[in-house]
């Protein structure tokens, strides 16, 4: 049947303005947001070279005083005032959750394609490899913190040559246990992909020569790897998400700063209004950051549908 | 425990301090560590009873959020596949923010900022950090439960509805009786996955000092600090146990449920 | 043309977008009458026979069944539907329902029988194309020829006064294309009112009152099939039907 390219009603036309507006203030408010991140860090290595340490990067007092002064924002001055005075303190615990997610998903995608491989062509190994994920995929991520932790008490045997990359050596058993997780989900993800490949492409592969292993790393993988994108995109907005679990076991990152503001002034509902936007721009720029990185790598003829 | 997630990580910080000190002299070995001893063991299967109140809890929990979750997610799914407008628009944008939140920071908006009250049903009350966590993780399931929903409403052949509405159905009774039926079927293996998370997320509500299953976990080895490993291994395999039978009995149903032969175009 | 013609399909016209699928198409229909639209694929003969139920919405022309307005914006569509059924060229069978399942839907939910009167309703008809032994199948356990019979019964479920028929057959393999024409010759020989687009030529032939030729949208050519497969008027007629004929 033949498509339909009736002209768009006024009422569409509205929406897709809407959708454009819409559009162009989310750019906006990510670059703001990466913006001022960056600045933010940027001025802690460097020594305090725009603000002192630990000062926001604009003096809240000029803030509410400027928002005093426009008439309908006026009664939310007092609250602007607070939200930039804990601006430095989110943006080095944001580092943390930034740092721990990128480093944790990077170190479990590669424990996850042998896992996945030997998943999948694997014959002993595979039952390895089952009994791995299954396990790691079965009990929750907080009770693993807690075995690293409280139970192995991990973080006094850090080895020497990494315990000062970070102020608290709690950081890395963090690391290891959303690293040791989300190798056995992206592992599952990537199975998924590479049972999607055809069969005839392994024969195809072998018949003009590749080993078996070979086959698996020239023909098998960067198509069922590209057929990953999209649930690995999940994985990692994931990731982003249940690295505040490190709070729990005392690491630093953006939920732990959040809280601990939150008990210190009881300001529950605006901290973590705030601290929920945050994660937020977070998974919106990761999921953005993806879905480019699929288009950049995309084959025509391949890919996966992608779900949102 | 039981009073407020900034406790709880308050409680977390000088536990944390405690087993680094105990731990001043560094434990013979992880091989040794990992069978534990037997006097901690014996302290476990003593407090059995007390941890299995806590996966009833835990149970419990999970059970209600799926079902809110259901109970919300699935019409919102059909409104993103038959919605339009502003109603299309707005159960979007929720879904994302649900979706893009740290479910511990949706449970805390849950505790502190909605305040949500204890309930009192005459014979039982429910708390209001029991509230908060049905709330919170519902909610959340329920952005998630769309998303399933969305994509097996979708899925259902556009021929599928011609032919109810070519027997005389109105639209809302051809969606009815024709495509969601088959959507709910294809819907079991995404709605297990859920399922299992929910169950293993159930664990966050640590954060608002509800006392399910990790939360007495935690409270015991709180009180006897050398069974810390074998407390967490007890929990953990609880845990295993509910999310394998759960997804074995979701399979059941799933095959149960299934049409014979696959489904015809 | 009487008065009295019982489907009257005036100067309809119809556009998808900017392309113009249907032009000033028009034929008649007495009760009891079975009317086989032929024509090359794309030639819009398959959407003439959805504008008569609704399924798809003509911009143009007048459409009378029974001397009622089809295409006016007041009609209650689904009352509609209930009294014309459909058949499709790819079955669209509900696929989480049983042959009965398929047959009862509509008796149950849209004529409100109750559950047992449905169903016998529904054995009834499938009884009636044949399929009373297959009647808890599901759709992928019956062959496509099974899987048409039980789609036309599902139609004859609701008593219908006009039954369309889109292709019936065209998805079918050739040995299984027999049953279903055998349980259409039996609703003409029932006095069923049938409109029929179709490639079957050696069916049409022997059962329609008239064909009507469409291409690119427009009546070519239309009268008794006598007429138009023996000494067809217009040159573009003949040339399709050669190619037909070649293909068979």
């Amino acid at each position: 049947m033949a498509s339909a390219t009736r002209p768009a009603t006024v009422r569409e036309r509205v929406a897709e303005s809407d959708r454009s507006v819409g559009r162009l203030l989310l750019v906006a408010a990510g670059a703001l947001f990466w913006g001022w991140l960056a600045v933010s860090w940027v001025n802690r290595w460097l020594g305090g070279v725009l603000v002192p340490v630990g000062q926001p990067l604009v003096p809240p007092a000029a803030v509410e005083a400027t928002l005093a002064g426009i008439p309908v924002l006026a009664a939310y001055a007092a609250d602007a005032g607070f939200v930039v005075e804990m601006t430095p303190d989110l943006a080095r615990g944001t580092w943390l959750t930034v740092v721990i997610t990128g480093v944790s998903l990077a170190l479990g995608f590669v424990i996850a394609v042998p896992l996945a491989v030997t998943r999948v062509y694997g014959r002993f190994s595979a039952w390895v490899s089952l009994a791995y994920t299954e396990l790691l995929r079965g009990t929750p991520l907080l009770a693993q913190l807690f075995v690293l932790y409280y139970g192995l008490n991990l973080a006094s045997y850090v080895p020497d040559a990494v315990s000062g990359v970070f102020a608290r050596e709690v950081v890395w058993v963090a690391i290891l246990g959303f690293t040791l997780n989300g190798a056995a989900y992206q592992a599952e993800y990537i199975r998924g992909a590479l049972e999607s490949v055809e069969e005839g492409q392994i024969t195809a592969g072998r018949a003009i020569g590749l080993s078996k292993l070979e086959t698996i790393y020239h023909v098998v993988l960067p198509q069922g790897l590209r057929y990953a994108i999209p649930s690995w995109t999940n994985e990692f907005v994931y990731l982003i998400k249940y690295s505040s679990l490190a709070g729990f076991i005392t690491v630093p990152e953006l939920y732990y700063r959040a809280d601990q503001i939150a008990a210190e002034t009881f300001r529950y509902t605006l901290i973590f209004l705030v601290t929920g936007v945050m994660y937020l721009a977070l998974v919106l720029t990761a999921s953005k950051l993806m879905v480019r990185v699929e288009e950049r790598v995309a084959i025509p003829g391949l890919g996966a549908e992608r779900e949102e | 425990m039981s009073v407020a997630g900034t406790l709880a990580l308050a409680a977390v910080e000088s536990l944390g301090a405690a087993a680094r000190a105990t731990a001043g002299a560094p434990p013979t070995g992880l091989s040794t560590a990992f069978v534990g001893d037997a006097v901690d063991w014996e302290f476990v299967f003593r407090n059995a009873d007390y941890l299995g109140v806590g996966a009833l809890l835990t149970i419990g929990l999970t059970v209600a959020s799926i079902l809110l979750g259901f109970v919300v997610g699935f019409p919102a799914g059909a409104v993103e596949v038959y919605g339009d407008g502003y109603l299309k628009r707005a159960v979007t944008v929720a879904g994302i923010v649900l979706r893009g939140t740290p479910i511990v920071v949706i449970l805390i908006v849950m505790y502190f900022v909605v305040g949500v009250p204890q309930i009192n049903l005459g014979v039982a009350s429910i708390s209001s950090a029991m509230t908060a966590g049905i709330l919170g993780l519902g909610l959340r399931s329920a952005a998630y439960q769309s998303q399933i929903f969305r994509a097996t409403l979708a899925s259902v052949d556009d021929g599928q509805l011609e032919a109810g509405r070519s027997i005389g159905l109105s639209r809302f009774e051809a969606v009815r009786y024709v495509v969601v039926p088959q959507a709910l079927r294809r819907s079991i293996p995404g709605f297990q996955n859920e399922f299992t998370i929910v169950l293993k997320d159930t664990s966050i509500v640590f954060a608002i000092g509800l006392a399910e299953l990790l939360t007495r976990g935690y409270d015991l080895f709180s009180e006897q600090t050398t069974a810390v490993l074998e407390v967490i291994l007890f929990i953990s395999a609880i845990y295993f146990v509910l999310t394998f039978t759960t997804n074995r009995a979701l399979d059941r149903l799933g095959s149960y449920y299934a049409i014979p032969e696959g489904e015809s175009t | 043309m009487s008065d009295d013609d019982f489907l009257r399909v005036t100067d309809v016209s119809k556009w998808y977008g900017e392309e113009q699928v249907l032009h000033d198409v028009s034929f008649e229909m007495d009760r009891g009458d079975v009317t086989v639209l032929i024509g090359p694929s794309g030639s819009g003969k398959s959407t003439m026979l959805r504008c008569v139920n609704r399924l798809a919405e003509a911009q143009e022309g007048s459409i009378l069944l029974d001397g009622e307005e089809v295409l006016s914006p007041d009609l209650d569509v689904d009352e509609l539907r209930r009294e014309v059924g459909m058949v499709f060229q790819g079955f669209n069978l509900f696929a989480h329902l049983t042959a009965v399942g398929n047959v009862a839907l509509g008796p149950r939910r849209v004529l409100g029988l109750s559950e047992t009167e449905a169903r016998e309703r529904a054995e009834d008809q499938l009884e009636r194309v044949g399929l009373a032994d297959q009647l808890d199948s599901y759709p992928a356990e019956l062959s496509g020829g099974q899987q048409q019979r039980v789609g036309i019964a599902r139609a004859l479920a609701m008593e219908p006064k006009l039954m369309l028929f889109d292709e019936p057959t065209s998805a079918l393999d050739p040995e299984l294309i027999g049953e279903v024409l055998e349980v259409m010759h039996g609703l003409v020989d029932e006095g069923m009112t049938m409109l029929v687009v179709t490639h079957e030529m050696s069916f049409a032939r022997a059962v329609a009152d008239e064909i009507v030729f469409l291409d690119d949208g427009r009546v070519v050519e239309r009268g008794p099939p006598e007429q138009l497969f023996e000494r067809p008027e217009e040159e573009r007629t003949g040339r399709f039907l050669e190619r037909i004929a070649s293909h068979d």
